[in-house]
């Protein structure tokens, strides 16, 4: 059973349809990509995913549970963490606060007995910004800022994370050290639900990737499928007649696409 | 039936005013994103004027209404907007919140000063008292006609200007994006402008209007007629014109059928004037919560705070200097008077642990002050110090029920529902001799072993406990709880997607708060040995909370010098003062908070910016760029940029 299952979503604005009918999945020790043209509703599912957003219909499940009535702080309980495409992090407080914030909250509603300090510390050098710990959060370069974000979400203990848009403000040496990064957790069990604009940073990580368009998920499958999908194609650059059919592509998977 | 129909009518005409009041309230509120608190004072001072020309100056009804409410009214609205609104970030509710409160407080001293109470002052209706219509077997006065009229009048222009004008367009526009609408040719602060004049006008023609009907002009009831106003907005989530005039219509009809219908004798008599308060939390309660967004983080500009071994050496040298200078105090008077500032203080330090570090606004504390007072007073006559800690409790629990309803709501409500608590609590309790009582004796603080007799013993004792909460709520801020408050104030959502339940989390620090204002409200009494009704008038409590924002609600200095000012500075000054001038403390208190928008960390705070920039130059560590709190500049979209202060050197 994948850990994390949405059942046809559908996210109404007033009459704009921001998600119809969405399924998708992701599975622990997995990056899965979700990836689509602005304004396909990938941030609108990361909020329904959370529980910042109310879905109009449909389902999300947890490991088998149902979360969908389930408010934002007992989602983040059951073990599920976040990222913002806009930053969220706490300005007010230095880099090292903004982990300790919330390894002392993890630590008080898991009951466990970790070291504040110690865990504190191993997460800010985990993701490379042990150097940066005094400095205050909103005095971060973006990069920086974004992986103390991912620090704090780390915090947490999480058995999902949700990264919206993680590489934007990394340049590229910083978005493949990020790429390795994310590798090594997904091998020690974390599964990872990951929007992203860096297609590069996307094929290299992503075991599996969903496409979103205009609120409809239009495609689904490994990074080689997804390159050569037409639908993915012309929803990115739109539809060209021109365009080389997949199956005359070099390294085109034998047995064609969906 | 006959009767019924009268009934209505009147409602309808009651709703009337609280419709036009809130509409104004709405329209500033939308457009330019900060709610004036002060509207009602706007439109109190606007009804005033109106007596001083037509009654006064002997003015034509048309002309002076002309005067106030196309002149007058306007230029007030648009004055305040230009010099008081704009330089505030409306997304900093806490600051725009203080600023126009301060701004209700200074319009009070004004228009008491001004307008002495001495004199019986009334507005003559429109058209005489003995001009009315017969309908339906009733008798119902050409006022309540105009009333009813004025306020569709107002409803159809108004849907006319926001829905088919350019400008009424504008407006709604500016709401949503302001930076995008001056990048595509919008003038926001011109929208902004014109809101402020709309709403003033709105204000002044529903306190002229309340005026003429409620028979004779009143300070109080004017300004406070905007509480009332609030519950009709708050229907309308204070965003859609049409709900906010059917909650004003339901509430005014509510009020008239209760009157008509039900006979309330003894204390129920007192809820006609409060069902508005009960209406607002009925609506609070049935409100959808605030959905928790990201993209709305903010960054507060906070103090350092001391270590530990800091703040016990500061402790300790407060109580040095305490002993030191009592020794050259004399007269019972005056050391009276600072045992009362330094337990204010105490009340003080609960509204910078929930102001301060919080980021919650209450304007009940000296509600729960007074009911610490009267609380000490009947559950331990002997001054026991378990008195001291059933009244923490007491106020603790009553702290959380009246903050429940409004904490799923934005900080906004929170401050809304307080204030109408405060009203509450003093038409239904404080001011109720036979409840409260016309004095009641409150106890000294009697420690076992220890006598505290002699007014030198007990304001050491009171600074010992001044003293001992200080670094008390240093230590939270210092702490894990510390950190959790400011990072919910930067960004609740991130906070719940970290598993903070934020309600909680809020709960207990409201209730912590109420509990250390009632164990200092106990310490009050003592020091007063009685308290009466006129102490704990609900409009003192917004004087206690701007002069702790004028001092800096983020330190427990800025809550010691708040007290101190309050009973040693307006006990000295204001006797010395002709009795024209007696509520110029009102008008300085008012002055101090609207100068507030350059520092919300007040005096202490620019204090400390001074000495922060002054202290490398005098040799010690050269500017560590850790030390200088960086300006920050939320931009649109939601990012915070740090725009770093360059260290010195």
């Amino acid at each position: 059973m994948p850990l994390l299952q949405t059942a046809e979503v559908v996210v109404r604005f007033g009459g704009i349809h921001a998600l119809s009918g969405v399924d998708l999945d992701a599975e622990e020790g997995c990056v899965t990509g979700l990836i689509g043209p602005n304004g396909a509703g990938k941030t609108t599912t990361m909020n329904v995913i959370s529980g910042l957003q109310s879905p109009t219909r449909g389902r999300v499940f947890l490991d088998g549970g149902d979360i969908t009535s389930k408010s934002v702080h007992k989602r983040a309980r059951l073990g599920l963490a976040r990222t913002f495409q806009r930053l969220e992090v706490f300005g007010s407080l230095s880099a090292r606060d903004n982990v300790r914030v919330a390894v002392e909250l993890h630590r008080r509603y898991s009951r466990t007995k970790v070291d504040v300090e110690e865990t504190t510390l191993a997460l800010l050098e985990r993701t490379g910004i042990a150097g940066l710990s005094d400095q205050r959060a909103d005095t971060l370069s973006t990069g920086a800022a974004r992986l103390t974000e991912l620090a704090r979400a780390l915090a947490t203990s999480p058995r999902l994370l949700l990264l919206d848009e993680p590489g934007s403000g990394l340049d590229s040496a910083e978005s493949e050290a990020f790429g390795h990064l994310l590798g090594e957790l997904a091998a020690e069990g974390l599964g990872i639900l990951m929007v992203e604009h860096d297609m590069e940073l996307v094929m290299q990580v992503c075991t599996r990737i969903h496409v979103l368009d205009f609120g409809v998920k239009i495609a689904e499958g490994t990074p080689a499928e997804i390159r050569g999908d037409p639908r993915v194609q012309a929803a990115y650059l739109g539809a060209d007649d021109e365009a080389v059919p997949p199956e005359e592509l070099e390294g085109a998977p034998a047995g064609g696409h969906q | 039936m006959d009767v019924f129909i009268g009934y209505t009518i009147a409602g309808i005409a009651i709703g009337a005013v609280y419709a036009i009041a809130a509409t104004g309230l709405v329209v500033t509120y939308t457009t330019s994103g900060v709610f004036n608190f002060a509207h009602g004072a706007t439109g109190m001072l606007m009804a005033f004027l109106y007596w001083q020309l037509r009654v006064h100056q002997h003015w034509a009804a048309p002309a002076a209404l002309v005067m106030v409410l196309l002149v007058a009214a306007p230029l007030y609205g648009v004055l305040t907007e230009r010099v008081l609104i704009r330089p505030l970030d409306p997304g900093d509710t806490g600051t725009t919140m203080v600023v126009t409160i301060g701004l209700l407080v200074m319009s009070l001293g004004v228009a008491y000063t001004v307008w002495p109470v001495t004199a019986d002052r009334t507005i003559p209706s429109f058209y005489g008292p003995y001009a009315f219509v017969r309908l339906f077997g009733n008798r119902i006065p050409y006022q309540e006609f105009i009333t009813i009229g004025l306020a569709a009048a107002v409803a159809v222009s108004l849907r006319f200007l926001f829905f088919r004008t350019r400008i009424g367009v504008a407006m709604r526009g500016v709401v949503d994006d302001r930076p995008l609408m001056a990048l595509n040719g919008g003038y926001p602060y011109r929208l902004n402008a014109l809101s402020w004049a709309i709403g003033a006008s709105l204000g002044a023609l529903a306190g002229i209007l309340q005026s003429g009907s409620a028979g004779g002009l009143q300070v109080l009831d004017l300004t406070f007629l905007v509480v009332n106003a609030y519950a009709a907005a708050l229907l309308g989530r204070l965003k859609s014109l049409p709900l906010t005039f059917a909650g004003a219509m339901i509430l005014g009809l509510a009020a008239q059928y209760l009157t008509g219908y039900v006979t309330l004798s003894g204390w129920l008599s007192n809820l006609k004037p409060v069902l508005p308060t009960f209406f607002l939390f009925a609506i609070l309660l049935i409100l959808r919560p605030v959905r928790l967004r990201a993209g709305a983080a903010t960054v507060t500009n906070a103090l350092r705070v001391p270590s530990l071994s800091r703040s016990l050496a500061s402790g300790a040298a407060f109580l040095a200097a305490a002993a030191l200078v009592e020794q050259f105090l004399h007269g019972g008077v005056v050391i009276g008077e600072a045992s009362e500032g330094v337990a204010i203080g105490v009340v003080g330090l609960s509204v910078v642990l929930l102001t301060g570090y919080g980021g919650q606004i209450s304007l009940a504390q000296y509600a729960f002050m007074g009911f610490g007072a009267w609380l000490f007073g009947k559950l331990a006559p002997g001054g026991g110090i378990l008195g001291l800690v059933a009244v923490a409790l007491v106020c603790a629990v009553l702290g959380a029920i009246v903050a429940l309803p409004a904490l799923r709501l934005t900080g906004l409500y929170l401050a809304l529902s307080t204030l109408a608590f405060a009203e509450l609590a003093y038409d239904l309790f404080f001011s109720q001799t036979n409840i409260m009582g016309a004095e009641d004796a409150v106890p000294r603080v009697h420690l076992p072993g220890v006598s505290l007799a002699g007014s030198k013993a007990e304001l050491f004792f009171e600074c010992v406990v001044f003293a001992i909460f200080a670094v008390g709520i240093l230590a939270i801020r210092r702490g894990s709880m510390g950190r959790l408050l400011m990072a919910t104030r930067d960004s609740s959502a991130a906070c719940a997607t970290l598993g903070a339940n934020l309600t909680l989390v809020k709960l207990l620090l409201f209730a912590a708060s109420t509990a250390i204002a009632g164990v200092g409200g106990a310490l009050w009494g003592g020091v007063e040995r009685e308290v009466t009704s006129l102490d704990f008038e609900y409009q003192l409590g917004l004087s206690l909370v701007l002069i702790v924002y004028i001092w800096g609600c983020c330190s427990p200095a800025g809550a010691l010098l708040g007290g101190l000012s309050l009973s040693l500075l307006y006990p000295q000054i204001v006797p010395h003062l002709p009795s024209r001038w007696s509520q110029l403390g009102l008008i300085l208190t008012g002055l101090g908070a609207v100068s507030l928008g350059r520092n919300p960390n007040g005096i202490i705070g620019q204090i400390s910016d001074g000495w922060q920039r002054v202290r490398p130059r005098l040799g010690g560590r050269l500017g560590d760029p850790v030390s200088r709190w960086p300006a920050t500049l939320p931009q649109s979209d939601g990012e915070v940029v740090g725009v770093a202060a360059a260290a010195d050197g």
